[in-house]
């Protein structure tokens, strides 16, 4: 429960980081919050030659929304300000979900949704949502930028698509058109403060024909957030009853692929992602005919 | 109820200023000059023979001072039950077998924790590895390999109880019902991790500074392990962040550190990680109990065969007190007028069980409150009713056990049942609601002395001082329950001080009252208490006397202490203030400092306990009948806990047995693979948090114990029991689900609702 020796950067330029990425090489790691970094490296389980703080960087914990433009999160905002931002609340309340639901106070205070997302867990409550409403994440390094949608971003357990020397700069999510709804639930063992065993995210458009798009993402239950295309498929262009929505979470249920682990049963996972699909979807819909 | 002026008052605790700011100073917050660092190495493997240990390159490693290895220390068990030696099983470091993943194999001290970490990773040991069985039935099958030599079998504790003709009283029962129920192990979860520091004085003797529950006990197990004499022993206990039984036994790294610090010259320190805690941490036992009983039609309880068996892991640890207690709550709370019990306590290859809040109770009384539950249901009577009917009352015989001298169990279901308007919302609850009931009787404190101490079981000194305070010494062992603010509160009202006039220093075995045998089994209120107020009596016969003696008084006057004064009883005109009557008790005895020493032993109270705790509790639940998810809507708690001292210090024992409850009942649990602890953080050991907590109501029975200080008796622990039945019930309510296997899962709600529909 010691530290490992290491490196500590601080720098308070977004250049000045790139640079000093490149510089250090394969044993730097990155520093937003560092509440999943430094548990890592408390228990011994990573051993970063050095370590670059982004929190002095000022332009990478702005949070921006644009009617136009949508959302952008920077890559070091906190759960507890994405969870609390006012224009958020009002047109993103799943993703404020999401971050408020995250872990605890105190991690909320000192962990980002950035981070959440680097980190790469199954579990990561903020993914599901953000997979739904589209999001990309924007990358930058010292030889260029690039955008990913976000469903390209997680590619296993703690593994995500960035490559060495690049940082994940901010999230942008679309601005939420009209007809369109969004909603996160998840599932765990303790009753308010957990990691989720199951989570769902999902959003739908909704026009006068009925439901003509829809993106359904699950957690925990695949090596990465996964998309839910089969129970898609069964809502894409129906309207959204009450048979119609149970039949999508069966179908989700059955395309999961959960494990047993020391979180929950592989059956029990399997029967929570058609419970929280279907209340996901009735949500979003509800929140789709509101707007 | 008695008029007091302190106790009953919600009185601040001694200790809440210095931990909110963060001035408390646990053991690992101290730190000794030129101070090493310890760390145990423990066993990979759940069973095997060690075959050989290379500590060479350890040793070899700069910053190294000390690598120790069972062929270094002396060969001595230890173990609480002094009484009966061959109980006694463990030693400090493992001779020839480990035991379980997590067994105690060698310890390291160096200058800094990274060296001691990395030489403890530079031992070899070669196993060869053995069977490992993870459970009972597996070890207690005919020609199962012995955990330890000494006990083929591998049960290493029977208990049996037997009064009345059980056989004879199933004979006359009208319904007869058998059930088994299995019970799981659950971490006591203390917020903070073991820790020893220990420290050679200048003349060869030992002070250990550590994180328990007792000083004593600790104390003398260590010296016989060291080969010392008791009191070249000094224990200290610092602020201790909880303990729930898991801090009662002398432990590997008090030994290490004392050990060590011997051989080196140096302070040695060792602190567990969380993870250490988890992955080998005592734990509360895992039983099965198989219960039959038998009831009149009417309700009337006839007859009761409990059988259980007790999963203690690797060692006997506190488990043969658990067995013993489990017979006794077994037959507690009810009348039982035909009773038997045949208790076995069995190894296997886990982390060893010990005591843990409740000490066999929660386990014991689960298993009879949900089998009273379903009896009533079956005989078509109220569950609240059932337990009217057959409640044990002031002055019932237990045989072998006590005559229950103060008992609040009726007015405490009474109670409860009016606050939760228990029969209306039985019959009117929304669906996926549901209410259940849960009871519990506790023991203050043991009359067993299986330490076999010389010993009184408490003792106390009171020194009063002629500026009108008082300083109040004990071995009592404030560990978070708030004991030393109940102690002056006690000697407060019985010397008419306040709060600021008393000093308290505790639990340091070279300077406070010999003895004390810790802080468990709900003991400290009543028999420190006893011991305090009996001081704090010797005390003012001699300020009576001298107060007398002053006013030339008449004989026949009875004489009070009260509001800072002494005075003839009600004649406040001739109060003479307490620090100028304690100055004429010195002056007539040329200047001798006016001390008294107070005892208590309990003495023809049976074998079991002076005295008993009651409650009833009552749960509100709501059933998510797709996810399973139980969330607790409301508690309410009636109990009799005599007298109370402190109204504040039982709200909180009430939140923190309820929290306790909670996680019994719905989501902790040790995830375990081949002996192997999975789960050994927050993160993945589901103890509930604030957030979980359910609103809660109390009522306090008003009783008066007659044995009891000033009428108090315990509180701590018994509130442990009834949490999970009341929640189990009221599971059974909402969903038809009926635990009999802890904890109560959603898959498991789930599960059975599918099979039910």
């Amino acid at each position: 429960m010691t530290l490992p020796k290491f490196e500590y950067f601080a720098p308070e330029s977004l250049d000045e980081a790139q640079q000093l990425l490149l510089d250090q090489g394969v044993g730097a790691h990155l520093l937003a919050g560092g509440t999943d970094l430094l548990v890592k490296m408390n228990h011994g389980l990573l051993k970063p030659a050095s370590v670059i703080a982004l929190k002095h960087i000022k332009e990478l914990e702005a949070i921006t929304y644009d009617p136009k433009e949508g959302l952008k999160i920077g890559a070091t905002a906190l759960l507890a300000d994405v969870a609390a931002h006012a224009d958020i609340r009002k047109h993103y309340p799943a993703i404020a979900a999401g971050a408020h639901e995250t872990a605890n106070v105190q991690i909320r205070n000192m962990g980002t949704v950035a981070g959440n997302l680097c980190n790469a867990a199954p579990s990561a409550d903020n993914a599901p949502t953000l997979l739904a409403m589209d999001a990309e994440v924007e990358i930058k390094s010292a030889t260029g930028e690039r955008r990913l949608p976000l469903d390209q971003f997680f590619k296993g357990p703690g593994q995500n698509a960035l490559a060495s020397g690049e940082i994940l700069t901010a999230i942008h999510v679309p601005a939420p058109g009209s007809g369109e709804g969004v909603s996160y639930q998840h599932i765990s063992a303790r009753g308010k403060v957990d990691i989720s065993a199951v989570c769902v995210g999902v959003m739908v458009h909704m026009a006068e024909n009925g439901c003509d798009d829809v993106r359904i993402f699950l957690g925990a239950v695949a090596p990465v957030p996964m998309r839910a295309a089969k129970a898609e498929a069964l809502v894409r262009g129906k309207q959204l009853t009450e048979e119609t929505i149970e039949a999508a979470g069966i179908a989700a249920m059955e395309e999961s692929q959960p494990i047993t682990d020391v979180r929950s049963s592989a059956d029990y996972r399997k029967k929570m992602v058609a419970v929280l699909t279907r209340r996901a979807l009735a949500e979003a819909r509800d929140r789709a005919l509101k707007r | 109820m008695e008029q007091f002026s302190i106790v009953g008052k919600d009185v601040p605790r001694n200790d809440a200023v210095a931990k909110a700011r963060g001035a408390a100073v646990y053991t690992d917050d101290m730190t000794l000059p030129g101070m090493l660092f310890g760390k145990i190495l423990r066993s990979p493997v759940p069973h095997a023979r060690i075959i050989n240990i290379d500590t060479s390159k350890a040793k070899a490693l700069p910053g190294v001072k000390s690598v120790i290895t069972g062929k270094d220390i002396p060969k001595v068990k230890y173990g609480n039950w002094r009484l009966f030696a061959d109980t006694q099983d463990e030693y400090a470091l493992a001779m020839d077998k480990v035991r379980f993943i997590g067994d105690e194999v060698a310890a390291v001290a160096a200058v800094d924790k990274e060296t001691a970490q990395e030489a403890v990773e530079l031992i070899d040991v070669e196993y060869e590895e053995l069977e490992g069985l993870y459970d009972v039935d597996a070890t207690t099958k005919e020609g199962a390999p012995a955990i330890h030599d000494y006990c083929p079998g591998n049960v290493s504790v029977n208990r049996k109880i037997e009064y009345g003709d059980v056989e004879k009283g199933f004979g006359e029962s009208d319904y007869i019902r058998e059930d088994t129920f299995e019970v799981h192990a659950v971490s006591h979860a203390y917020l903070e991790p073991c820790s020893a520091l220990a420290q050679l004085d200048l003349d060869g003797r030992i002070t250990l500074w550590t994180s328990t529950q007792v000083p004593y006990i600790v104390q003398c197990l260590l010296a016989s392990t060291l080969g010392m004499r008791e009191n070249d022993v000094r224990v200290v206990k610092p602020f201790v962040g909880g303990g729930f039984g898991g801090k009662m036994e002398l432990r590997t790294w008090e030994f290490c550190a004392a050990f060590m610090s011997k051989q080196t010259g140096r302070p040695v320190k060792f602190t567990l990680s969380r993870e250490e805690e988890f992955l080998t941490g005592r734990r509360r036992h895992p039983m099965t109990l198989h219960s039959k009983v038998g009831f009149k039609k009417d309700g009337t309880l006839v007859a009761k065969d409990l059988r259980i068996v007790l999963d203690g892991g690797a060692y006997n640890a506190m488990g043969p007190t658990a067995t013993f207690l489990c017979g006794n709550f077994g037959a507690m709370l009810y009348r039982y007028p035909n009773y038997r019990f045949h208790g076995q306590h069995a190894y296997t290859n886990k982390p060893p069980a010990s005591a843990m809040r409740g000490f066999g109770a929660p386990q014991s009384l689960y298993a009879s409150e949900i089998q009273m539950n379903m009896a009533a249901e079956a005989l078509g009577i109220d569950p609240v009713e059932m337990r009217l009917k057959n409640a044990q009352v002031s002055g019932d015989k237990i045989p072998d056990v006590a005559t229950i001298s103060s008992c609040g169990f009726k007015e405490s279901i009474e109670a409860v049942a009016r606050m939760s308007d228990w029969k209306r919302r039985r019959k009117e609850l929304k669906p996926g609601q549901g209410i259940g009931i849960g009871c519990y009787s506790f023991i203050s404190g043991g009359v067993f002395n299986w330490f076999n101490t010389q010993y009184p079981f408490s003792a106390a000194e009171v020194r009063a001082f002629s500026d009108g305070t008082v300083h109040l010494l004990s071995m009592a062992s404030d560990i978070g329950q708030g004991c030393d603010t109940a102690m002056k509160q006690m000697l407060a009202e019985e010397l008419g001080l306040q709060m600021k006039d008393i000093r308290i220093t505790t639990a340091d075995t070279a300077t406070t009252p010999q003895a004390d045998l810790g802080a468990w089994g709900s003991r400290v209120t009543l028999m420190v208490g006893n011991a305090v107020l009996d001081a704090a009596r010797k005390i003012k016969e001699q300020l009576f006397g001298a107060l007398s003696a002053r006013l030339n008084a008449n004989v026949v006057y009875e004489m009070e202490c009260k509001n800072g004064m002494v005075q003839p009883k009600g004649r406040p005109k001739k109060a003479i203030p307490f620090g100028d009557v304690v100055a004429m008790v010195q002056k007539s005895k040329r200047g001798e400092p006016l001390i008294a020493h107070g005892y208590y032993t309990p003495r023809d109270k049976g074998l079991v306990t002076p005295a008993f705790g009651f409650g009833a509790q009552i749960a509100l639940v709501e059933v998510d009948r797709e996810t399973g998810k139980v969330e607790v809507e409301q508690m309410w708690t009636a109990h009799d806990c005599g007298t109370v001292i402190n109204p504040k210090g039982v709200e909180g024992q009430l939140a923190g047995s309820i929290q306790m409850g909670l996680g019994y009942a719905l989501s902790e649990q040790f995830v375990m693979q081949d002996g192997k602890t999975l789960n050994t953080n927050f993160l993945d050991y589901k103890m509930p948090t604030a957030m979980d907590m359910p609103p809660s109501a109390v009522e306090h029975i008003d009783t008066y114990e007659p044995e009891g200080p000033l009428g108090a008796k315990e509180c701590g622990e018994g509130l442990a029991s009834p949490t999970a039945p009341a929640i189990s019930d009221a599971v059974y309510h909402a969903t038809g689900y009926r635990c009999k296997d802890l904890p109560i899962t959603p898959e498991k709600i789930l599960n059975s609702m599918e099979e039910g529909a």
